[in-house]
């Protein structure tokens, strides 16, 4: 066996360990330099050290915690029906479908699509007088139309709606992925003790499915508690009145509109902080077995 | 169990640090400050409208006709980008010389002392040629040299259905109410439909209830009986009067009144050119009188040049004359018919050959019905203060007593949070 001298793998990890050292610790240490201080529009070329106060304004501001709150019902119902939508659709296509290079190909399309795109493209069909989702229930269900844009409930699940179209491609490829690595030779012997459709898919499909799946899921976690675009775009920036926000797009409004920069800084660290525990209890919890 | 291998961690880091300054140093020394260099081109940053951007670049054709040695950068930004990326960069000793763009952002701008005082800057005199109405002092200093005046709400409406436009409220409500039919339907026609989404729409009503968004001390004055009328009289419109769609915002004003089912709509002078291009036979007024009988006033802003503070003392005289030549009599009379917004040079503004079109003529009266809107920082967070209660007011989710009371809380608070 050739053996590579000890300093091998560093030179072939320091090129990643350099590009990320420059793009996500440079700037992360640099935020949360940032947030100790108070730079703003008032103190943007003269701003000093303030300790804890960008902090204290943050966690002593009722809004901090409505968005929390918010941030985790997106993410929540945004990830159920990614998982519900994703893996059922992995399971039907996964069976003999006639077409299914076409249908796997169609139903990967919202994912394909730039994001922007069918963000503006949604907050088009979600017009109240003019918009194709309106349109279809008052002409084709005699339903009363939705005020999607202007009634803050109606104007934060517009949102989740794009969001879950958007996403459940990624789980749905996933899940596909992980069905085919699941040996036949498992089902086979399902058979033979007599085990019905949902008891195949409890002891085999699912437990296999796992261990592909959670990594998944918490990715997607993350993206979605940090996804900005979709809420910006099809909210336009939070209307009606700031009240579509997350945690993420009210910090990206407080740094850009009001450049209240140290404060959007303090703001970020605690939502990383969050994340971070979440990810801890995460992977441990429901990281695949054999890494326990 | 696998055996750990422990490689010598000082070598280890020693690689890692010499690969990060090998990578740092040549990236930061490229967007190391330029300042001092008194040659290389002179970098413009604009925001444009296509129509005023083709202007442009034909004045810039003129210049290096004139002045072939010279090299002018241009780069193309929306608003808030435009801000946000100056910002940024001139802090940090880099960015443009010149930047263009409205009125407002010199607010924020010179506040963080990114800008040179244009009073001190350029000659003596040079601002003495200007129309008195398109230039702004704030502490003190002038910051922007303005090519254009303009950006006021006017009535501008579809002469087939409407020959003679309305000039009282009453006049307003009788031909809004001839012409609207099948309100709520996909099928409906508007008498007048304006954008109630967003409060640059409010500005002109409040104005003529007689408030106005700030005191002379920049304190917001939003919880006024004025602010409370002019809800009241936009929400009116609609629910009494009966002559406006449920809900429009600029998107479906704009394709309303571009349609034809819509026969009059509250817009800017940049909207004049799409909507004749649309085919629309268009005519231009001041927005009709109020039940008080006064005039709405909307708000009127200008767009120009300013220099950075980042511009070196030897390539300042290159920089000057270039702003000199672009906000000059030549360059503001080039295809100024076309483009809706009128001169801010003295000489051009009065220029009677602008008038010939009945149009201008018709923007121009209501131009003479504005006010200039502030250019102070405070704006913005007015801006949003406004935005939100504005939609719940014409959504019925309060009232505009309620409205006013929270518009002033928010803009305080706020203001009070950007000086932090």
């Amino acid at each position: 066996m050739i053996r590579a001298p000890r300093w091998y793998p560093y030179l072939m990890l320091g090129p990643a360990i350099a590009i990320m050292l420059l793009v996500v610790f440079l700037p992360l240490l640099y935020n949360i330099w940032l947030s100790f201080r108070n730079m703003s529009l008032a103190h943007f070329m003269d701003h000093s050290f303030v300790g804890l106060r960008q902090y204290a304004l943050v966690l002593g501001d009722p809004v901090f915690y409505v968005m929390l709150g918010k941030s985790i019902v997106w993410t929540a119902v945004n990830l159920l029906f990614h998982a519900l939508v994703g893996v059922s659709l992995a399971l039907l296509l996964h069976g003999p479908v006639r077409g299914k290079a076409w249908f796997r190909a169609l139903l990967v399309l919202p994912w394909a699509m730039p994001q922007y795109i069918s963000a503006l493209t949604w907050r088009g069909m979600f017009n109240a007088e003019y918009g194709a989702i309106n349109l279809v229930l008052r002409q084709w269900f005699h339903l009363p139309g939705i005020p999607w844009q202007t009634d803050p409930f109606w104007a934060f699940v517009a949102p989740i709606l794009v969001n879950i179209w958007l996403g459940f491609p990624f789980i749905m490829v996933v899940t596909l992925g992980g069905l085919s690595a699941i040996p036949v030779a498992l089902y086979e012997a399902a058979d033979l003790d007599g085990a019905s459709w949902w008891q195949k898919f409890r002891n085999v499909t699912w437990p296999q499915l796992l261990p592909v799946l959670s990594p998944a899921l918490i990715l997607g976690t993350v993206w979605t508690f940090n996804n900005l675009n979709v809420i910006w775009l099809v909210s336009q920036g939070g209307q009606p009145g700031d009240r579509t926000h997350i945690l993420v797009t009210y910090i990206y409004k407080v740094a850009f509109s009001y450049s209240r920069y140290s404060y959007a800084a303090a703001f970020s660290v605690v939502v990383l902080i969050l994340l971070s525990i979440f990810l801890l209890f995460a992977m441990r919890k429901i990281a695949p077995a054999e890494a326990r | 169990m696998m055996r750990r291998v422990h490689a010598p961690v000082p070598a280890a880091v020693a690689f890692v640090v010499l690969l990060v300054t090998s990578v740092l140093v040549p990236l930061l020394s490229g967007c190391a400050p330029r300042r001092g260099s008194a040659d290389g081109p002179i970098v413009v940053w604009v925001q444009m409208d296509p129509d005023e951007k083709a202007r442009f670049d034909r004045n810039l054709e003129a210049w290096r006709a004139a002045h072939p040695d010279e090299k002018v950068d241009v780069l193309t930004f929306d608003t808030e980008n435009l801000r946000q990326q100056f910002q940024t960069q001139a802090a940090a000793g880099a960015g443009p010389d010149l930047v263009f763009g409205p009125s407002d952002q010199v607010g924020p701008l010179s506040l963080v002392r990114l800008l040179r005082p244009l009073d001190t800057t350029l000659p003596a005199g040079f601002f003495d040629r200007f129309v008195p109405a398109s230039l702004d002092t704030l502490d003190g200093h002038l910051w922007q040299a303005p090519d254009q005046l303009g950006n006021h709400l006017m009535l501008l409406y579809n002469r087939k259905l409407v020959p003679v436009p309305p000039t009282t409220h009453a006049e307003l409500v009788a031909t809004g109410r001839r012409l609207t039919a099948r309100a709520g339907k996909p099928d409906a026609t508007y008498g007048f439909v304006l954008n109630t989404s967003e409060p640059y729409w409010l500005a002109p009503y409040l104005g003529g209830f007689g408030g106005w968004v700030l005191d002379g001390s920049r304190k917001p004055t939003l919880d006024t009986p004025a602010m409370v009328a002019a809800l009241r009289y936009l929400k009116s419109l609609r629910d009494e009067a009966g002559i406006m769609p449920r809900e429009a915002d600029y998107q479906v004003a704009e394709t309303l009144f571009k349609e034809g089912r819509a026969a009059m709509i509250v817009n800017g002078p940049w909207a004049i050119g799409g909507y004749r291009s649309a085919g629309i036979d268009l005519g231009v007024a001041p927005l009709p009188r109020l039940p008080n009988g006064n005039w709405p006033q909307p708000m009127i802003a200008s767009k120009g040049y300013s220099i950075s503070v980042n511009v070196p003392e030897a390539k300042l005289p290159r920089v000057v004359e270039l702003v000199t030549y672009l906000t000059g009599d030549e360059a503001q009379r080039r295809d100024v018919a076309k483009l809706g917004f009128f001169p801010s040079s003295a000489a051009a503004f009065g220029d009677s050959s602008l008038l010939a079109d009945p149009v201008l003529a018709g923007a121009r009266e209501a131009l003479g019905r504005g006010r200039r809107m502030p250019v102070v920082p405070e704006m913005r967070v007015v801006w949003d203060a406004m935005r939100p209660n504005l939609q719940d007011v014409m959504n019925g989710a309060k009232t505009p007593e309620h409205a006013a009371a929270d518009m002033q809380a928010t803009a305080t608070a706020q203001i009070t949070a950007l000086a932090e």
